[in-house]
């Protein structure tokens, strides 16, 4: 079963770090998160390496700029190349943004909040239902950081996830680090923002840093992970009542592998107190 | 199309981000939204919740942005210093070309929007030649792995074509834009020829070639190598075979195919 290769907490596969991990086989980290977009199509010796790195290691992929929620004909030449992608990787699934990143053809490279409306909900459905029909692993989508709602809302986000989730019948790669930071934003407590949730969608965690700039909190993966955070994920670790793989984000000021393990380990340790808990209570 | 307000909430949120009018938004974001015909509660929400709004301008600018100043930064330092980075970066974002999911394509694709507009190169006529060096390397060091080319054989006779990695650019230049440097972006006005290739490592490299080989590397892509030497007056094949063995150790040249 793909959860039996997939526990832990993996890495990001960055470029600043292709180099020693493409040399190292004992670095420990159970699994990578790599982005197709980074990787598709490229070519050279960073790219020689990252193949080299996702053909020995187990590996998850992670979408960045297909714009489920867009209205953009889907790049049919991407997604053959990504198709081919991920059944090379094994990925077990890949997942992708609950989000909008182009619109009228024009990618804007970030990912943008979908209105929390039901036309919203009704477009992303059958949007994420074609996108699984067209890919050769399951598909997840993960909750983004919004810091605005995107026109008068009808729903709030959780009752906007859970109708895209289960109407689209896909799994969930919830980011706890983005649960913590919009319950700042927006002022609620995330574990019973979490109660809410369908978590028996949940596939995979995402954990990260943030950063506060005035009286906004952004999502920026560019500092370590903070306590309260490392809390959440035990919790909901608690919560799902089995093992999920949670991949560490960083993307911004991202430090020597050396200090990137460390945090790894950190985390590990905080994923293999929640399980130990586990197995206790279910005894 | 039947979900129009989400389409056009989508459409006011790429105007918040790419408009050029910066202080029209501050004053009123609720401004695009009206522009994209959205009811008045929506109008509102943008409005209400302007400085959030324009944190997506700030964060989504920032994305588009930062690979142009990455990549390109004599031509950023050349623009600045007559204040012309700015509009020369908001042309670029108004033109809205940016159709590609890959990060890495931001600045290829604002390199063809200079070339296609002409961008102040009557101001800076060496502006393209400039902005082209300084990618050279990257589309060199990124440029897609192909399958190795069959048939070729690594030591070059007179009858051969020259068969070169497909990474492999020979670029020729109206000024030495390979020297500039941030501090003194001005080129000098010299023709100029490169070689820009992957090592055998995949690292880039670059090397200065004389009008001559230059030309030579060119011809004998599409006539034998003797026939292009005589036609550019090099008496001598001797060193032009030695040079085009070291390419091939280098990993510039893929090899050697009689010419049929």
């Amino acid at each position: 079963m793909a959860q039996d290769r997939f526990t832990g907490v993996g890495l990001g596969l960055r470029r600043p770090h292709l180099e020693l991990v493409a040399r190292m086989d004992d670095h420990a980290v159970p699994f990578w998160e790599t982005c197709p977009e980074n990787v598709v199509g490229d070519g050279g010796r960073q790219h020689r390496l990252a193949c080299a790195i996702l053909d020995r290691d187990p590996v998850l992929t992670h979408g960045l700029t297909i714009s489920v929620g867009g209205f953009d004909a889907w790049d049919e030449d991407y997604l053959r190349d990504l198709g081919e992608f991920l059944v090379r990787t094994e990925t077990p699934w890949h997942s992708e943004h609950l989000c909008f990143t182009s619109v009228d053809s024009n990618c804007l490279h970030e990912l943008l909040p979908l209105p929390f409306t039901r036309e919203a909900v009704r477009h992303t459905i059958t949007r994420a239902r074609d996108l699984q029909a067209r890919l050769p692993v399951p598909l997840l989508l993960e909750n983004i950081t919004y810091y605005a709602d995107l026109g008068a809302a009808e729903m709030d986000e959780a009752d906007f996830i859970t109708a895209v989730l289960e109407g689209a019948d896909v799994g969930w790669l919830l980011d706890v680090n983005n649960v913590y930071v919009n319950a700042l934003n927006f002022g609620f407590d995330p574990k019973e923002w979490l109660s809410r949730m369908p978590l028996d969608r949940v596939a995979q965690l995402h954990i990260a840093g943030h950063k506060k700039f005035g009286d906004l909190t952004v999502d920026t993966h560019g500092a370590e992970v903070i306590d309260p955070v490392i809390d959440l994920m035990q919790w909901t670790l608690a919560s799902l009542g089995r093992p999920v793989p949670v991949l560490l984000e960083r993307d911004n000021h991202i430090p020597d592998f050396d200090i990137l393990l460390a945090e790894r380990l950190r985390l590990q340790q905080a994923y293999d107190t929640a399980m130990a808990t586990m197995e206790v209570r279910h005894g | 199309m039947a979900e129009t307000r989400t389409l056009h909430l989508q459409q006011a949120m790429a105007s918040l981000v790419l408009d050029a009018d910066e202080a029209a938004l501050e004053a009123d974001p609720g401004r695009v939204a009206r522009r994209h015909g959205l009811s008045g509660a929506d109008q509102r929400a943008f409005r209400e919740q302007g400085e959030a709004m324009l944190t997506y301008r700030e964060l989504a600018r920032m994305s588009l942005i930062e690979p142009l100043e990455t990549m390109f930064p004599v031509l950023k330092a050349l623009l600045e210093s007559e204040a012309r980075w700015d509009p020369c970066v908001q042309a670029f974002l108004d033109a809205r070309l940016l159709r590609s999911g890959h990060y890495r394509d931001i600045a290829p694709t604002f390199l063809s929007w200079l070339a296609s507009t002409g961008w102040d190169q009557e101001r800076w006529p060496f502006l393209l030649e400039l902005a082209h060096a300084e990618l050279l390397e990257v589309l060199v060091a990124r440029f897609p792995d192909g399958d190795p080319i069959e048939g070729l054989h690594a030591e070059p006779s007179p009858g051969d074509l020259v068969v070169l990695e497909a990474a492999t650019q020979i670029v020729s230049y109206r000024h030495a834009v390979h020297q500039v440097t941030e501090a003194a972006p001005v080129p000098e006005a010299r023709p100029t020829h490169l070689l820009a290739f992957r090592n055998g490592e995949g690292e880039p490299r670059l090397m200065e070639l004389t009008p001559a080989t230059a030309a030579l590397l060119v011809q004998a892509q599409s006539r034998p190598l003797g026939e292009a030497a005589a036609a550019l007056h090099i008496p001598d094949l001797a060193p032009v075979l030695k040079l085009l063995n070291d390419l091939h150790r280098d990993g510039a040249i893929a090899g050697f195919q009689p010419s049929t």
